[in-house]
């Protein structure tokens, strides 16, 4: 009787939640066990690492390639030859009439005198060709119009209108046919490259996905019991899921930080490699221009995974 | 102590058949009082653990009803559930501490999830915790920790919020035989002060030593019910 008297027992009451007094104490219990369990969280924190690592790498590959191909695309063009009658002034209205065509990016204007100017520079260490040229006497070549395609699959559609009857008494020749076949030949590769980078990206998130899963999941088995004492003492669901939700996202920051910096030292190190063969592209000021939307991705994906697993693995032991 | 004495838990015709079609309890009829001292005695697979799961609503029974305070248990919705659990302090043979928790924090626990103000927290579970004779140790992980002591935290633990009644299945299960009579001695003081207890056991000296009403199961039955009670296989 008198040690009931000494303790002065908590009045609790509990239809009364404090959302505040539940919120800073799971986030504490999620921390303590983030530090507590050392090498579990380690372990679940380098999978998703890797995981997050290679997603981030299949991004920087997909965009630069993608930006490769634009800068490779920007230089085919075809080129439409018109008979030396035609005037300059019927040769702006056709330019008028393609620019106007939803395929067609840019025409733009060749006069006769410019591309013997072009040709002339161009072969200046060929004698021979410049002999030739001399003796035919003149310019024989041709005013053109050199037209840019928004897709290289819109050439066919450009070429054949150009070709048509309409313009039969203006055009002498088209050269699609000689770019025909590198314009095919790059369209290949182009939506090649496309499907590759997406099935690669596709697959190694799927794999990620199941690995951060399962390694969760595990972490968590590890506290199956832990939930049952917690359910015991009469915590309330949220108050046992919180913690490990809140590990969970823990587990996705700590890991997009880490995944960042491996990022930034493998594009330093292959950065140099790239620029020598490809001038205009340089992975390290592209990491820096992304930086915010590259972290931002890494963090989303990371704390998305850790919590959707972890509130799936928590779900199985709560008993719902 | 309590001037009215009523029941605490009524166990109405109660079965438990497990998946497989294992009859864990087959017609149970049980009336326990508040402020009673129980012992419930029985071999192994008697259905002690399963009678007392429950009581603290981990089982459902498969026919039957079981009141708490009058209230019936199927009928709490799984939401509410943890508020009939913080009447009911519970007790292990396998203790069921959390081992990343100090014996401190284990004992919090059971203050935070009730919603607890920080002050109460800081002046009640180091009283308790000297009172079962830790105070000294409350910042020790459980694996620092003795059987006894461990025991000894989750006893403190269950007291914590003052629960009407602790149920104890098989709290001496693991522990040598100083030790499971500190831990006795303490149930009997808990019981002193008004608290229900229900302690499942199959150590005999334990029992005895209790002296008070002994329920035995047997095969999921009940076989005999001793208000003055012995250990005894009817």
């Amino acid at each position: 009787m008198t040690q009931r008297e000494n303790i002065k027992f908590v009045k609790i009451n509990l239809s009364k939640k404090n959302m505040f007094l539940v919120i800073a104490r799971t986030f504490r219990g999620g921390m303590n066990n983030f530090w507590r369990n050392g090498w579990l969280s380690v372990a679940a924190v380098s999978v998703l690492v890797l995981s997050l690592y290679i997603i981030g790498v299949m991004l920087v590959v997909t965009v630069t390639t993608n930006g490769i191909l634009k800068n490779i695309q920007e230089k085919v063009n075809i080129s439409v030859y018109f008979k030396p009658d035609v005037s300059e002034d019927r040769i702006n209205q056709i330019k008028v009439q393609l620019e106007e065509s939803t395929e067609v990016k840019s025409a733009e204007f060749v006069s006769k005198e410019k591309a013997l100017e072009d040709f002339k520079r161009n072969n200046a260490n060929e004698p021979v060709i410049m002999q030739s040229l001399e003796e035919i006497g003149g310019n024989p070549l041709l005013s053109s119009l050199v037209i840019k395609a928004n897709e290289p699959s819109q050439y066919e559609t450009i070429s054949s209108f150009v070709s048509g009857d309409s313009f039969k008494e203006d055009v002498s020749r088209v050269n699609y046919g000689k770019n025909k076949e590198i314009i095919n030949k790059l369209n290949g590769i182009i939506s090649e490259i496309k499907r590759i980078g997406l099935v690669l990206v596709a697959v190694f998130s799927a794999i990620a996905i199941l690995i951060i899963f399962n390694t969760i999941r595990i972490a968590i088995y590890t506290h199956k019991q832990e939930i049952e004492v917690m359910r015991l003492v009469g915590s309330s669901n949220m108050f046992i899921r919180l913690p490990f939700i809140f590990e969970g996202v823990v587990y996705g920051i700590v890991a997009s930080l880490v995944s960042m910096l491996l990022l930034f030292v493998t594009l330093k190190f292959l950065s140099p490699y790239l620029t020598r063969v490809i001038p205009t592209e340089n992975l390290l000021s592209f990491y820096f221009s992304r930086f915010g939307i590259l972290i931002l991705i890494q963090t989303a994906f990371g704390v998305f995974l850790g919590v959707v697993s972890s509130v799936i693995a928590v779900r199985k032991y709560l008993r719902i | 102590m309590e001037e009215e004495i009523k029941t605490i838990v009524r166990i109405e015709g109660v079965t438990k058949v497990f998946n497989g079609g294992y009859a864990a309890l087959d017609g149970i009829d049980l009336e326990i009082q508040n402020g009673e001292f129980i012992s419930l005695v029985g071999q192994s697979g008697a259905g002690k653990s399963t009678l007392l799961k429950l009581i603290y609503a981990e089982e459902m029974p498969t026919e039957g009803k079981v009141y708490f305070n009058e209230k019936d248990l199927s009928e709490i919705s799984r939401r509410k559930l943890p508020y009939h659990r913080r009447n009911i302090g519970t007790v292990f043979q396998d203790f069921k501490l959390l081992p990343q928790k100090t014996a401190y924090e284990n004992v919090a626990y059971a203050l935070e999830v009730c919603g607890a103000p920080k002050e109460d927290i800081l002046e009640d579970v180091p009283q308790i915790l000297d009172i079962v004779g830790l105070g000294e140790k409350m910042h020790k992980f459980p694996r620092e920790l003795s059987g006894g002591e461990q025991q000894k935290v989750v006893l403190a633990r269950a007291l914590i919020h003052k629960p009407l009644m602790i149920v104890a299945d098989e709290p001496t299960g693991n522990l040598d035989p100083v030790s499971s009579v500190e831990i006795v001695q303490l149930l009997l003081k808990i019981n002193n002060l008004g608290t229900t207890v229900i302690l499942a056991s199959h150590d005999r000296d334990i029992v005895n030593k209790a002296a008070k009403r002994v329920i035995v199961l047997e095969k999921g039955k009940v076989i005999c019910d001793d208000a003055k009670g012995k250990y005894k296989i009817c």
